[in-house]
């Protein structure tokens, strides 16, 4: 028994020593890094959002995530930032995900203060095909989205609008309808929820007027 | 100092077997799935090629280090185990200080702990040489893999989007193969440059 | 029936559009090594389905039910790696004892899956899809294994035609099987946006 232990020592001490050194090393880094990490991933979202609402000096998360739906019926948490600028309102900000060609798209989208208007929105994630889904990024067709009423929108074929307009006809790019449509999908799907959730915390107000 | 067999100083030994004779991925093909993940574009190929540098050089210093005591049954076992951690590592700095990087990579940063250049190095070198020779051969290595990944990628990126480095190099007539960015560009950029590379061997033998 | 819907649909994805070989580039080098003869191809593909499951399975089961809760995610690539390896190890155990043939058959093939890129790219995969329930990881890891087995087969099929065709000199071996996964590559994009 006591023979049988010291092999058994005598082949694994290394392994557990090696095991021992790797993991205080691993927990070192993690310390010291994570709070840069959880820093990042923040800042990704909250710099987009800057673009949208150039008046924003700054965004803070709500102390609650909010809970919505996503697409596949599954309940998410998602984070919605309120941005100020000296105290003073000016939007609202936040992430919502579409089904996209290649893969899923993530927007930051972001809306005026009283959740009337949208501000617009920027692509977080996406893995549309370069050169067709990919003008989701271009301003063709964000700017369409900029000012228009955060509403339902309609998605149509080019030509059937004219996508100088804002309203809330989007004309599709052409050439990339899925691509098109999972914003508009996106935008549709998540917009009320946010917004009635947001109207439920008493953070804005009900009915159109400002 | 310490000399190979016929004469060559260890260190310019490794050197050499790393930078040419055994570069990895081209002539030794290993490490074939993030060559092709990584080089649709410079910047990410440069950020995989510096983080398997520092894995491998990591790597082997450890290993090196506990040559002495490599059991037959656990030594693979440590070996993942030391590059596992190193990999942890590393992506923890990539998160922290280049998440844009991180983010492109992606799951290909963990997916060097199998990278097989790693563990071809701990069990080629490491295992067998002392900590400076080791350090030597893993930053030739890494060397090597990360000019190879840039030949590719620079490839790649010119073709596919008329840009290196974002300075626009090819005029902007030329139309982009977008297919450059996409898988089917990957592997037949991979295919002919290996050919290439083929055909270049065989002229000179 | 959304649940079996939900299941379908990524089952779809992963063999067809997101195929492991030919959009993520996993498990290349077994691809390229081991996909001359479709009867090697082919049982190639069923170890690394077989292992693909169970590792898929395993390792999802460890990341939600004890890195998680217990906050301990830097420890995930390591715990991964340990789970694969040993999972593997396994594997070969049990078919050593109880189907001696079907061991003999696979031949090197077992030992090798360790360092697959495929296995421990689609656990990780399951982590960043955020798939967030047991059955959904099963299908997925075993839709991975099946769209690998696909891609090395239609390849074997390929390259043992190859044979008989004149292969400029400098593009024999490795570089005309790249050219060929290649255009296989193409030919699975036209898979995208039917679900």
């Amino acid at each position: 028994m006591l023979d049988s232990l010291k092999r058994f020592a005598q082949e694994s001490w290394l392994l557990v020593a090696a095991s021992l050194v790797c993991g205080l090393l691993l927990a070192a880094t993690n310390a010291a890094l994570g709070p840069r990490i959880e820093m990042n991933k923040t800042l990704k979202l909250t710099s987009l959002a800057a673009n949208l609402l150039p008046e924003a000096t700054s965004f803070t998360p709500l102390p609650e995530p909010i809970e919505v739906q996503g697409l596949d019926g599954r309940r998410e948490s998602a984070v919605v930032f309120k941005a100020t600028a000296d105290d003073r309102l000016v939007g609202w900000a936040f992430k919502v995900t579409g089904s996209g060609f290649a893969d899923k798209i993530e927007l930051v989208t972001a809306v005026d203060a009283s959740f009337q208007k949208l501000a617009g929105y920027d692509v977080v994630t996406s893995s549309e095909t370069p050169g067709f889904g990919d003008q989701i990024k271009d301003n063709y067709y964000r700017s369409q989205f900029s000012g228009a009423p955060a509403d339902k929108f309609t998605l149509v074929g080019g030509g059937a609008a004219n996508p100088q307009e804002i309203d809330s006809t989007i004309v599709a790019i052409s050439g990339a309808t899925i691509s098109s449509t999972a914003v508009v999908q996106a935008m549709n799907h998540y917009l009320p929820q946010f917004k009635e959730q947001l109207q439920q915390k008493g953070l804005i107000g009900h009915g159109s007027n400002p | 100092m310490a000399a190979t067999p016929d004469g060559q100083s260890v260190y310019a030994e490794a050197v050499a077997t790393g930078l040419w004779r055994e570069i990895p991925v081209f002539r030794m093909l290993l490490g074939t799935c993030p060559t092709l993940a990584v080089t649709a574009a410079i910047k990410p190929a440069l950020t995989m090629g510096l983080c398997v540098i520092f894995v491998l050089v990591c790597s082997n210093i450890m290993v090196s280090l506990m040559r002495k005591g490599l059991r037959p049954h656990v030594r693979i076992l440590l070996f993942t185990l030391t590059i596992a951690a190193f990999v942890t590592i590393a992506d923890l700095f990539l998160r922290a200080y280049q998440p844009a990087m991180s983010e492109a990579l992606g799951p290909y940063v963990p997916l060097i702990i199998v990278n097989c250049i790693i563990i071809w190095r701990a069990e080629a070198r490491a295992s067998t040489s002392g900590v400076l020779v080791s350090i030597v051969d893993a930053l030739a290595m890494g060397a090597g893999f990360t000019i190879a990944l840039c030949v590719l990628a620079t490839i790649r990126e010119i073709l596919g989007t008329g840009r290196l480095f974002e300075i626009q190099v090819l005029p902007k007539a030329f139309p982009a193969w977008a297919a450059m960015g996409m898988p089917v560009g990957a592997f037949l950029t991979f295919g002919f440059v290996l050919g290439f590379i083929n055909y270049v061997s065989r002229k000179r033998s | 029936m959304d649940l079996v819907y939900v299941l379908l649909t990524g089952f779809i994805s992963v063999v067809l559009i997101n195929n492991l070989v030919f959009t993520k580039f996993l498990g290349i080098c077994p691809y390229i090594g081991v996909s001359g003869r479709i009867d090697m191809a082919f049982g190639m593909g069923l170890a690394v389905t077989f292992v693909m499951t169970l590792s898929g399975t395993l390792t999802w089961m460890i990341d939600h039910w004890l890195l998680m809760p217990l906050n301990l995610e830097v420890a995930r690539y390591v715990a991964f790696i340990m789970v694969i390896a040993a999972a593997v190890q396994l594997v070969e155990m049990y078919l050593k004892k109880f189907f001696p043939p079907l061991y003999e058959s696979f031949g090197i093939f077992l030992p090798l899956i360790t360092t697959n890129c495929a296995i421990l790219g689609l656990c990780l995969f399951l982590v960043v899809w955020g798939i967030g329930t047991l059955i959904e990881a099963v299908v997925l890891s075993f839709g991975g294994g099946i769209g690998f087995t696909i891609a090395i087969c239609i390849m074997a099929g390929i390259r043992e035609n190859m044979q008989m065709v004149d292969v400029p000199e400098s593009l024999r071996g490795a570089p005309i099987t790249l050219i060929t996964a290649g255009l296989l590559a193409l030919a699975f994009m036209g898979f995208t946006g039917i679900i």
